[in-house]
């Protein structure tokens, strides 16, 4: 099972110097969705009542986008490739996902989930995308799931234009998850499948 | 900030005050006759304000049973019901819930409120109640245009938070359903829905049957592979189904109640010699599990064969390689389920190997295969080891450079650590191949390899390892050669003139000289390596590469990897192999890789280390004093080497002693001696022409130290210390020398120097604090270096110049 889905925005490396004081440093990462697909297991009961729940599981997702983030960068750099991100393409043009960066790697128990859990990621010009799974995923599979909602979330959301669309919009992103990872439900779909699910969506298709 | 609408002030500035404000008016909308963008655009702020803050917002109780209510309604726009569902799970857990999805009817509306409360955190048995109600509407006929699509999911998130929520009865019907829909779903496409309006055709074409992903007709049963232009109900739950299914058998598949990552040992209760056959005919009279079982075995023998077709879309490609890994793992699983089904897996499997093992696209599925076998051949008595050897000789040194394929590798082999550890195994002989993942792929697989160490380290393996790890981002940049030249066009693959001098790297990697070297970094098999300076060359060759980001990146991983590596060895390591690590420490600190960080760190790590070791095996210091003499005695160490320098010449005032070691001489203090006083003479000395140089304090202070140590325990040599301390003060005071040390460090190494002189007056004491009897736990030497000392000189001090008024008379 997928336990968590995040969408982040990486945050960049340090801005150009400009004139007057030097910058605070470089913008850390920030999450503009995130969806938990039930408490994980093995979680302590509920010492210091909902609230304490509730920031819990907002910080453990905060640590699985730190831990993103700073994977993609270092890959980045690892690979020589510019840790600034391009210029973003027009919204309209079919974003090509062949070299966009990912990976996986584990979070070890306690830290931040109470189990040891397994993430998958995938990273396009300045935002990244991740799927927080059990340890014994088919991680494969997680890895098409991630090629698919990226471009979708991307196009629903019009995350590559100005605005921050995404934050006053979780309903689009809960419909395309909805469809794609139902409660944290891995769906193997083939091209097929997946053009019938995107006209009942409404999205047209982009290629 | 939001661009399309006007700017809104940061949402978690927003006073607790205009919330409710804000909240009243979004209740009046939602309890009013028409529920339009205005609704829409206010939930969805309300949302951003609620999600903004870490801690939690107050919203009127009130207010939340309204939004219950709109979530609940079926008159409501399905926009509004997802926005309401999203501000109760941010909300979430929530004391404020009334929801219950006991009298939902219609699917899509229930799979929406149960993601509320999966949300809650199970306080109130949330997940039972869920799954009691998805399991109750399943097993009822379904009112017309509702689907059990929307259900499956729900069962499969909830059977994954607490499988305890369903009884045997429960599970016995969804897995006859599940049975159903893997096998019988229909072969034909579904239809179009038809658009109405004026000019539609009521006529529907006829829809043809499914093909495979290469575009022929489908030869047997729908799966997930099969292909068609619009889907029906039936098919949508076929590919549920599939998708939720290792899920299931690993929950309720086997003897019992299992969480589904638990191992499940279960199931070989039939015995080896029964096969038992099961045809279609008799299957409908197996009980729930077992018909599941069958149904879900030639699901996956269906779905191996179909990978075998290339498909027309290349998305397909990688679906066909997550169905075969997916099928291969429920294959496994139904075997520890049922050990009936082995043989038939295990031939059918062999195959399938022989099939993509030449495949680099498929190198992932290998491991579940692998994985298979490892479980059950013994019981399938067939002969397996061709396929570990391919997977660990081939595959490593090939695909490296894949970091998915790397990162699963790595875990299969935690997973199956035990393998390690014997000898002559594969397994364990292959671990150069290992490092190779980790050396490429360092950021992600550091924490991994942390994890895997200890399992391949034991006495036979150690000192390869240990050069192994020293030279692990040589191995990197080797690597990226082998790329680069893997990469090259065969017609500039030529080897190199042996009389010429390869100008760069990549000549280099075929060149007679550096092939050999390059065959060793890059070896698949363990094999010890007698003479490590072999590789000095091509050590100095790489050093082009050694700003490269991937070595670096590399380099960093090693500290961490050494102190791991010297935890371990210490707790089985016996006094030969101290010894030879020791040696070894010495020279290869002369060896390292050119990056100028990772050598500080590596000497930081190794000079800890050391005293570690000495601790473990003081003899050492008199078994090694030769090589020790040398390396303590080579001035260029105190520069390039500081660190370890400085940790040798503490251990020798240490551990040189008759305590320690009964076979330590007189003679052999005084050559120690000699060749420490030589060293501080040397560093110390003024030069009334040349420059002074500065060395490091601590360096000078522990020779001093270890100087008046050794003279504590030979006292002839007590009147050449103290002479040679007193001249400290001169030292200190020479203006070539406050020019390039600071008066800190001066003063300290003054104070120092007085302070062992003064214990030098009193000979038996110094003997006393330093010779301690060996078998007393005296903690305090047994602090950092520069710590120990001090505090002992401090209270021998203390006891030689009381304070003034103090001494009686």
């Amino acid at each position: 099972m997928v336990r968590a889905f995040v969408l982040l925005a990486l945050g960049g490396p340090d801005p150009p110097a400009p004139p007057g004081p030097a910058p605070p440093g470089p913008a850390p990462c920030r999450v503009l969705y995130a969806r938990a697909f039930g408490t994980p297991p093995g979680s302590p009961p509920a010492t210091g009542g909902p609230p304490r729940q509730r920031l819990r599981r907002k910080e453990q997702l905060l640590a699985v986008a730190r831990q993103v983030a700073s994977q993609c960068r270092l890959l980045q750099s690892s690979s020589g490739r510019p840790s600034s991100p391009q210029l973003p393409q027009l919204p309209d043009e079919p974003i090509s996902l062949q070299d966009a960066p990912g990976g996986l790697f584990q979070l070890p128990p306690g830290d931040p989930f109470p189990e040891r859990v397994t993430v998958a990621w995938l990273s396009v010009l300045a935002l990244a995308f991740a799927l927080v799974c059990d340890p014994r995923e088919n991680l494969s599979l997680a890895e098409v799931t991630l090629r698919r909602l990226a471009p979708r979330l991307l196009a629903s959301l019009r995350l590559l234009g100005p605005g921050a669309d995404v934050l006053l919009r979780p309903e689009t992103a809960d419909l395309l998850l909805d469809r794609l990872l139902p409660h944290g439900q891995m769906l193997f779909l083939n091209e097929r499948f997946l053009r019938a699910m995107d006209r009942e969506m409404g999205i047209k298709p982009s290629r | 900030r939001p661009g399309s609408r006007r700017p809104l002030p940061p949402a978690r500035e927003i006073q607790e005050e205009e919330l409710r404000r804000f909240a009243s008016r979004v209740a009046a909308l939602l309890q009013g006759p028409e529920l339009g963008p205005e609704a829409v655009d206010c939930l969805q702020r309300l949302h951003l304000t609620v999600a903004a803050t870490k801690y939690p917002r107050k919203l009127d109780g009130k207010f939340v049973e309204l939004l219950q209510t709109v979530l609940c309604s079926s008159k409501c726009p399905e926009q509004i019901q997802v926005l309401c569902a999203a501000i109760l799970r941010e909300m979430s857990p929530c004391n404020d819930l009334i929801l219950s999805c006991d009298e939902i009817q219609d699917t899509k509306l229930l799979s929406l409120v149960s993601s509320v409360l999966l949300a809650q955190g199970n306080k109130k048995a949330e997940v039972s109640a869920v799954g009691q109600r998805i399991v109750k509407v399943l097993e009822r006929r379904l009112p017309e245009g509702q689907s059990a699509q929307y259900l499956l999911p729900v069962l499969s998130n909830v059977i994954s938070l607490s499988p305890e929520s369903l009884t045997e009865e429960q599970t016995n019907v969804v897995s006859r359903k599940m049975a159903d829909w893997l096998r019988y779903a229909s072969i034909q496409q579904g239809v179009a829905q038809p658009s109405g309006g004026f000019f539609s055709n009521p006529r529907t074409r006829q829809p043809g049957p499914v093909t495979e992903v290469d575009g022929a007709i489908a030869t047997d049963f729908f799966t997930v592979l099969s292909v068609g232009q619009y889907y029906t109900q039936d098919q949508w739950l076929n590919v549920q189904a599939f998708s939720m299914l290792r899920n299931w058998l690993l929950c309720y598949g086997g003897k019992g109640l299992k969480t589904p990552n638990s191992d499940d040992k279960s199931g070989m209760d039939r015995s080896v010699m029964s096969v038992v056959c099961t045809t279609s005919t008799s299957s409908r009279l197996l009980p729930p599990k077992e018909r599941l079982r069958e149904k879900a075995f030639e699901y996956c023998q269906r779905l191996i064969e179909q990978s075998n077709r290339r498909p027309l879309k290349k998305d397909d490609g990688d679906l066909q390689k997550a169905c075969l890994i997916e099928a291969v793992t429920i294959m496994d699983i139904i075997c520890k389920q049922d050990s009936s089904y082995m043989y038939r897996a295990a031939s059918f499997l062999k195959i399938l190997h022989g099939r993509i093992c030449g495949d680099a696209t498929y190198a992932r599925a290998l491991l579940p295969i692998a994985q298979f076998f490892l479980n059950h051949s013994k019981m399938a008595a067939v002969d397996s080891d061709a396929i570990y050897k391919h997977l660990f000789t081939d595959i490593p040194a090939q695909l490296f450079h894949n970091p998915s394929l790397a990162f699963e590798f790595v875990q299969f082999c935690k997973d199956n650590s035990q393998l390690f550890t014997e000898t002559s195994s594969i397994f364990r002989q292959s671990f150069p191949n290992l490092f190779k993942f980790l050396a490429w792929n360092s950021p992600p697989l550091i924490s991994e390899f942390v994890d895997l160490l200890p399992f391949l380290l034991d006495a036979g393996t150690a000192i390869e390892i240990f050069h192994l790890l020293l030279d692990l981002p040589c191995l990197t940049a080797a690597l990226d050669i082998q790329l680069r030249s893997t990469a090259l066009p065969t017609s500039e693959r030529a080897a190199s003139d042996p009389a010429v001098k390869p100008a760069t790297c990549l000549e280099a990697f075929r060149h007679p000289l550096y092939k050999s070297m390059f065959q060793y970094l890059l070896r698949t098999k363990s094999a010890p390596e007698d003479a490590p300076e072999r590789l000095i060359p091509l050590r100095q060759l790489l050093g082009s590469l050694a700003s490269s980001p991937r070595v670096v990146q590399c380099a960093e991983t090693v500290p961490v990897l050494l102190e791991l590596f010297f935890r371990v060895v210490a707790e089985f390591a016996d006094g030969p192999l101290i010894n030879q690590l020791v040696v070894l420490l010495l020279q290869r600190s002369d060896q390292l890789y050119e990056i100028p960080a990772f050598k500080d760190d590596v000497y930081r790590v190794l000079s800890s280390q050391l005293v570690m070791l000495c601790k473990l095996h003081p003899a050492l210091i008199v078994e090694l004093s030769k090589e020790i003499l040398e390396f303590s005695g080579t001035v260029s160490n105190i520069q390039n080497k500081e660190a370890i320098f400085t940790h040798v010449v503490w251990a020798i005032g240490e551990y040189m002693s008759v305590s320690y070691d009964k076979r330590c001489t007189v003679e052999q203090i005084n050559r120690f001696f000699e060749t420490l006083e030589a060293m501080l003479f040397e560093i110390t000395q003024l030069r009334p022409l040349a420059s002074t140089s500065s060395y490091a304090p601590r360096a000078i202070s522990v020779l001093m130290a270890t100087l008046t140590k050794l003279a504590a325990r030979s006292q002839d040599l007590i009147p050449r210390v103290s002479m040679f301390l007193s001249k400290m003060r001169t030292f200190v005071q020479s203006p070539a020398v406050t020019s390039v040390y600071c008066e800190e460090d001066l003063e300290e190494i003054l104070i120092r120097a007085t302070e062992l002189m003064n214990l030098l007056k009193m000979p038996s004491v110094a003997q006393f604090v330093f010779t301690p009897p060996v078998d007393v736990a005296s903690t305090q030497f047994q602090r950092e270096v520069n710590d120990s000392l001090p505090f002992a000189l401090r209270i021998v001090t203390h006891l030689l110049e009381p304070a003034p008024g103090c001494m009686p008379g």
